[in-house]
């Protein structure tokens, strides 16, 4: 029995309130209330969330621009899927990189008959495949696509002779009047104009025309378009694996072999060196020593992933946030106890709330900028590059200005709920404190943040929130390594799949911060002491 | 020279022809170990009394002095408890405790700390609830852990400010005993707030009626000669309780027609002092 | 990044150090490969366009690996974020716009002495303008009202309309990339070789538009089609693949290139901060020779030397694989092997072989020429960003400060001398001036070595 309670109490302070009725029905306590909220919290979001993947579905192909398709959802998972096997591959790299000349010799064979399966079936059948699908392509084309194409064709080829022959009867009739025949002449002239208006008309129709004709024209017939998108993907392994192969049999450690090879060469020619020689081979002796152990530390440069870009981001984030909190509690404080400070800060939060991080970054920029003239000798960038999380992430200038940015934009809700929850404390409660003569240090420190906590939380969840939704602008002005450089990235990549990634994007993103949000919630409930804490 | 003793106080808000009186020119002595029971009105300011009595607030005329020395600033010796229980919401009944034993006794070491506040904590039948929040308690528990936390700081007197008026009629009996309990056994001087004239006759020594504010000022003593230990059950059979209790009501009551033949809108004014010396408090409190 | 512990008097012995070494490799071939490098991990930093293939073939292909270098290939957002990093050190090295490293070192902009020691291409952008201008440039010219019309096409039938806007109180908006881009002198050549005005710039008006009878604006490429279609310009000049997707998005149709306005024109450099090469002279020499090599594999063709038509350049297929890597161009491969294999669909329906139209290697394309600074120079005080007249010698003394042929000498001779590149790849006698020509779209001919007067052979801009 008290495995269960404290199964609930788990539930309710991991902030999972959601599975609240699962254990409660797994204990058989009341399961019909139980199951009642299980529809009611569980499945009902659930059902919603199918139905707008189902709208999805049905909604993606019909809105068709010149700029492109919106995609489906299965074209967002295999974007995903790509987005994940690019990682990999890097990754892959990175370790064939290092591996010792056993372990690259066993992944070597493996990655040659790969590519050999590759070039020599499956992309010829591919091709096959291809082939017969384009004969079918064109039956579908004729078929579905050519009798559209000819109804506006011919649409069009109405309303050019309809034009051409209004204009030719005109000119006919302009020929026939007699000089001094006023009426038909002021007759010609309302002709004239009625046949202007209507070819404005005909010409925006026209252009409607040709817009519905390109976009059937550029319609793809789906199963070759898939086809050539599975050959695609077999290019590009193609492609990864003849790096791959390279990496394999050039790296790390052949190179330092090769080098070492070289080095008994020239510790034996200057040990054999003549008075004259003797101090260049020496030098060179050195040199390759040094090349080696250069050589025996390097690492393949492989391209920034986004996994490992959502983990700068979220870095970049808390660094940010963390920032904002420094600042933010001590000055929320001091508004919150002085009224006089509070005055002296309100026009400076009423000014700042409001700017947005595109007008932050640039100024953050140049403040970063200045403090760190040159990022490769840098007392203050070498010193956070040597704390332990950040040594994995290279902070740089940009990373710290999108820091600074996510800290100015996020601190004003942290500062006013702080202000809010110190100004709101409860009287009785300083009278506790006058009561036993406690002094400013002890009051702060015993009533006053405590009191003020659960405010203070809900500012910093509110902080984290906004701080998650401005970093990804920050970065991609910053062009910081992370989550809103592979937008930018992507967007700028122009590409059929570019899309399907901000697809892929916007779940990740929306998934992070409902992450950060719930993690905040839970900090929220541990502190608060009353029962209202909110749970949504 | 008595233990406690007000001499010439009145407290008043405003300037000039905005002038409010709210106590004028009261006068009280109160011998150690005696329990006194000020009983008036709401609104006759008992609130600014006890404040007074506690240093949250100084008189505008006169003395508030304690064992001669002027009181001008809350200290532990000056035991209040809050009408409303006053725990802070984050702690536990024990860290409560904690917090002002600590500061009152910093010299104790920590086991002799923890017996310390057991100590308390016993007295006033907390201990199972020792480590829970506040607000996982009832009402009743929450103000006798606040009465522990007073207890613990041994001050030289206990104020009570309507400790009871915020609970059942059940509990604040059950209360009432506990607190007469333990003040037979611990000896010390009370002053006791109320509004409730059973409660008064069978707690005090002595009680004085507030006149109805504003300008309140106190009436005559009533002395209580009723023997102690006082049981409840038997008081109630007892002629000279009923007495006592009939007299003091019937005065009372005098007070309050008079008051309202006088004046018409004195009850409603009571609210706003109130608040504004909440105000006062805080202000003092941030400067 | 690493820390760079070297302190300054350390630093001038390894200089002296690198030029026994250097003196040692002249004299023993056999030690050539042995570059004794400062620094071997780099960031260089490109922007999504075909013509940063030399960077990441070289990467990719492994020619930095063969140098010792572990170099990060790193896409920027724009062109003045590029600039700034370079500056900044944040990247060690960049793909730029040939006016860039001038532009930077005289100070128009943000000031900073970038150096360059390679061109990257030759070639690459077009003028695309949209269908409703099209159509009124074929009213006004019937002969481009065919199926493929003949080239180059020119700005005349396009005076019409903007005379005709001007009329109605409006001006024609075109899009460009940077202030200091070739395409913004390039679409500026276009219109002005037809008498259009494309404005100009002066100390107070940074937006180059006073006078201007056309007016042009900054527009990153990718954004190119979205406002061409969104109508918020009729026009822009922007290199690959911002102009075939327009063409495969029928927003607009691409008129000329800008082989048609000045046949084989400079187009991208390799820039680094003259402090970068200063302090990593041996790094410096190994990334050019890297990028050398990058260079001829993209050229490579089936035989040596035999090269007619785009489809001979062998190796161009994998690099336009290679490029739409999403890290890379990331463009889709059927869009980027177009005018990677030498094809330029024009419309739908005209589709033409373009064999030069990304030059890599070919024409002495990567030696970096004065007379190429010297031009960008001239285009500069042409439309008025030099706000003052300079005389000759500035032009010339400032091209060396910024194209530094000495460098890649240097690392073609190692090439050379490890047996990678022919002697008739490199022009080793020159002086750095190209032989005056008057390939441009209005035969107006130009000599690196007079720039004064060719300033004064124009009717439109600053003569002088």
């Amino acid at each position: 029995m008290k495995l269960k309670h404290r199964i609930y109490k788990l539930i309710d302070i991991s902030g999972l309130q959601l599975f609240d009725p699962v254990a409660r029905l797994f204990f058989r306590e009341e399961p019909q209330v139980q199951i009642k909220r299980i529809t009611q919290f569980i499945v009902i979001p659930i059902l919603a969330f199918g139905l707008f993947l189902l709208v999805w579905q049905i909604m993606a192909p019909r809105h068709t621009t010149k700029s492109g398709e919106v995609p489906k959802p299965g074209r967002v998972l295999d974007a995903a899927k790509g987005i994940w096997t690019f990682h990999n591959r890097e990754k892959e790299k990175s370790i064939a990189f290092i591996a010792s000349s056993d372990e690259a010799n066993k992944i070597l064979d493996n990655a040659k008959n790969r590519l050999e399966e590759i070039e020599s079936s499956l992309i010829p059948a591919q091709d096959e495949t291809i082939a017969n699908l384009e004969i079918l392509e064109q039956e579908w084309r004729d078929k579905n696509i050519s009798p559209k194409i000819k109804k506006a064709a011919n649409i069009e080829y109405e309303i050019n002779s309809k034009q051409n022959s209004l204009k030719t009867e005109l000119e006919e009739l302009a020929g026939s009047i007699k000089a001094n025949d006023k009426n038909a002449k002021e007759e010609l002239v309302l002709r004239l104009e009625k046949l202007e208006l209507q070819k404005s008309k005909w010409k925006i129709e026209l252009a409607e025309l040709k817009g519905t004709i390109s976009i059937l024209e550029s319609k793809k017939y789906p199963l070759l378009e898939r086809a050539q998108r599975k050959k695609d993907r077999l290019e590009e392994e193609k492609q990864y694996l003849s790096v791959y192969i390279g990496i394999l049999t050039k790296n790390r450690n052949s190179k330092v072999e090769e080098l070492n090879k070289k080095l008994v060469d020239y510790s034996n020619s200057f040990y054999a060196a003549e008075s004259t020689k003797v101090m260049s081979s020496a030098k060179r002796l050195v040199r390759q020593k040094t090349r080696i152990e250069k050589t025996s530390e390097s690492q393949y440069s492989a391209a920034k992933t986004l996994p490992y870009q959502t983990l700068r981001s979220l870095l970049c984030v808390f660094t940010g946030f963390i920032i904002a909190t420094i600042f933010a509690i001590p000055l929320g404080i001091l508004c919150g106890l002085n009224k006089t400070f509070m005055c002296a800060f309100t026009p400076f939060i009423a000014i700042f709330k409001p700017v947005s991080p595109i007008v932050w970054l640039p100024i953050g920029l140049i403040v970063v900028g200045g403090f760190i003239p040159d990022p490769e000798n840098n007392a203050l960038l070498s010193i956070i590059n040597k704390l332990p999380i950040f040594s994995s992430f290279d902070v740089n200038p940009a990373f710290l200005a999108s820091a600074i940015t996510v800290a100015l934009c996020s601190l004003w809700p942290t500062l006013v709920n702080t202000a809010l929850g110190v100004s709101s404390i409860d009287v009785d409660h300083l009278n506790v404190a006058r009561v036993l003569n406690l002094r400013f240090r002890e009051r702060l420190i015993s009533v006053i943040i405590p009191s003020a906590l659960p405010l203070i939380f809900a500012g910093l969840r509110i902080s984290i929130g906004v701080g998650w939704m401005v970093l990804i602008a920050a970065e991609l002005l910053a062009s910081s390594e992370g989550i809103g450089k592979f937008v930018w990235d992507m967007f700028n990549n122009g590409s059929s799949d570019s899309f399907a990634q901000m697809f892929v994007v916007v779940f990740l993103v929306g998934g992070i911060g409902l992450l950060l949000d719930r993690i905040m919630i839970v900090f929220q409930r541990l502190v608060s002491f009353d029962e209202t804490a909110p749970s949504v | 020279m008595s233990f406690l003793s007000i001499s010439d106080v009145s407290v008043s808000f405003g300037v000039e022809d905005k002038k409010v009186e709210i106590l004028n020119n009261i006068n009280l002595d109160v011998a150690e170990n005696e329990f006194v029971a000020i009983i008036g009105f709401s609104g006759s300011g008992k609130s600014t009394l006890i404040s007074l009595l506690a240093g949250l607030q100084l008189p505008s005329y006169g003395e508030v002095a304690l064992e001669g020395k002027p009181i001008v600033q809350p200290s532990p010796e000056l035991g209040i408890m809050f009408q409303n229980y006053s725990l802070l919401p984050w702690l536990s009944v024990f860290e409560n405790i904690e917090l002002a034993v600590k500061k009152v006794f910093p010299s104790l070491t920590s086991i002799q700390r923890k017996t310390h506040i057991g100590k308390y904590i016993e007295m006033v039948n907390l201990t199972p609830a020792i480590d829970k929040k506040p607000s996982e308690l009832s009402g009743g528990m929450r103000q006798r852990a606040s009465l522990a936390r007073t207890l613990s700081m041994e001050p030289k007197i206990l104020l009570l400010d309507e400790p009871l008026s915020a609970l059942d009629a059940l509990t604040r009996s059950s209360i009432q005993d506990e607190i007469l309990n333990i003040w037979e056994k611990e000896k010390r001087t009370v002053v006791m707030i109320t509004n409730d004239v059973d409660e008064a006759v069978l707690m005090a020594d002595r009680i004085v009626p507030l006149t109805i504010g504003p300008n309140a000022s106190f009436g005559n003593d009533f002395n209580i000669p009723l023997k102690r230990p006082r049981n409840r059950t038997s008081l109630n059979s007892s002629p000279e309780y009923k007495k006592l209790k009939k007299e003091i009501t019937k005065f009372m009551l005098n007070m309050n027609s008079e008051n309202i033949k006088l004046n018409k809108k004195s009850i409603s004014l009571p609210a706003v002092f109130e608040k504004s010396i909440n105000e006062i408090g805080q202000e003092a409190l941030i400067a | 990044m690493k820390k760079n512990i070297i302190n300054k008097k350390y630093k001038f012995g390894l200089k002296i150090l690198s030029a026994i070494a250097l003196f040692i490799i002249a004299d023993q071939p056999g030690f050539s490969q042995e570059l004794d490098l400062e620094k071997e991990e780099l960031k260089f930093g490109f922007i999504k366009l075909t013509d940063c293939a030399p960077i990441v073939i070289a990467k990719e292909k492994g020619f930095f690996e063969d140098e010792g270098l572990q170099v990060e290939v790193v896409a920027q957002p724009n062109w003045k974020t590029l600039l700034d990093n370079v500056i900044n050190g944040d990247l060690d090295g960049a793909h730029m716009l040939s006016g860039q490293p001038i532009a930077a070192t005289i100070g128009f902009g943000t000031k900073a002495h970038i150096i360059t020691a390679f061109t990257m291409d030759l070639n690459g952008n077009g003028i695309t303008v949209a269908n409703s201008i099209w159509d009124q440039m074929k009213e006004n010219d019937p002969e481009l009202d065919k199926d493929k019309p003949k080239h180059p096409i020119t700005a005349d039938s396009l005076k019409p309309i903007v005379q005709e806007k001007l009329d109605e109180g409006e001006k024609l908006q075109m899009g460009m990339v940077f202030p200091v881009s070739t395409h913004n002198y390039e679409l500026r050549y276009w219109l002005a070789s037809a008498g259009i005005h494309p404005g100009m710039y002066t100390k107070t008006d940074i937006g180059g538009r006073t006078d201007a009878e056309v007016e042009l604006s900054v527009t990153p490429p990718p954004m190119m089609p979205a406002t061409l279609e969104a109508g918020n310009i009729q026009g822009y000049c922007v290199g690959e693949p911002w102009n075939q997707q327009a063409v495969a998005k029928n927003i607009g149709v691409p008129v000329t290139t800008n082989y048609d306005i000045w046949k084989n024109n400079p187009e991208k450099v390799f820039g680094v901060t003259k402090e970068w090469a200063d302090e990593n002279p041996n790094t410096h020499l190994a990334v050019i020779k890297a990028l050398i090599r990058a260079g001829q594999w993209l050229d490579a063709t089936k035989k040596k030397g035999i090269f007619r038509r785009g489809l001979d350049l062998v190796n161009r297929k994998e690099a336009a694989r290679i490029l739409s890597q999403p890290n890379y161009v990331g463009a889709d491969y059927e869009v980027i092997k177009n005018s990677m294999t030498g094809f330029f669909y024009f419309q739908k329906s005209d589709k033409r072989e373009m064999p030069d139209f990304n030059v890599f290697y070919r024409y002495y394309c990567t030696y970096p020429w004065y007379s190429d600074g010297i031009w960008f120079l001239t285009q500069m005080r042409r439309w008025g960003q030099i706000t003052e007249a300079k005389p000759a010698e500035w032009y010339h003394k400032t091209a060396k400060e910024v194209y530094r042929p000495d460098i890649y000498l240097k690392a073609a001779k190692i090439l050379l001398d490890e047996g990678k590149i022919d002697k008739s790849d490199i022009p080793w006698g020159t002086d750095g001036y190209k032989p005056a020509t008057s390939e441009f779209i209005d035969g107006i001919p130009y000599n690196g070595k007079n720039p004064l007067s060719y300033l004064k052979s124009h009717k439109i801009g600053h003569k002088f």
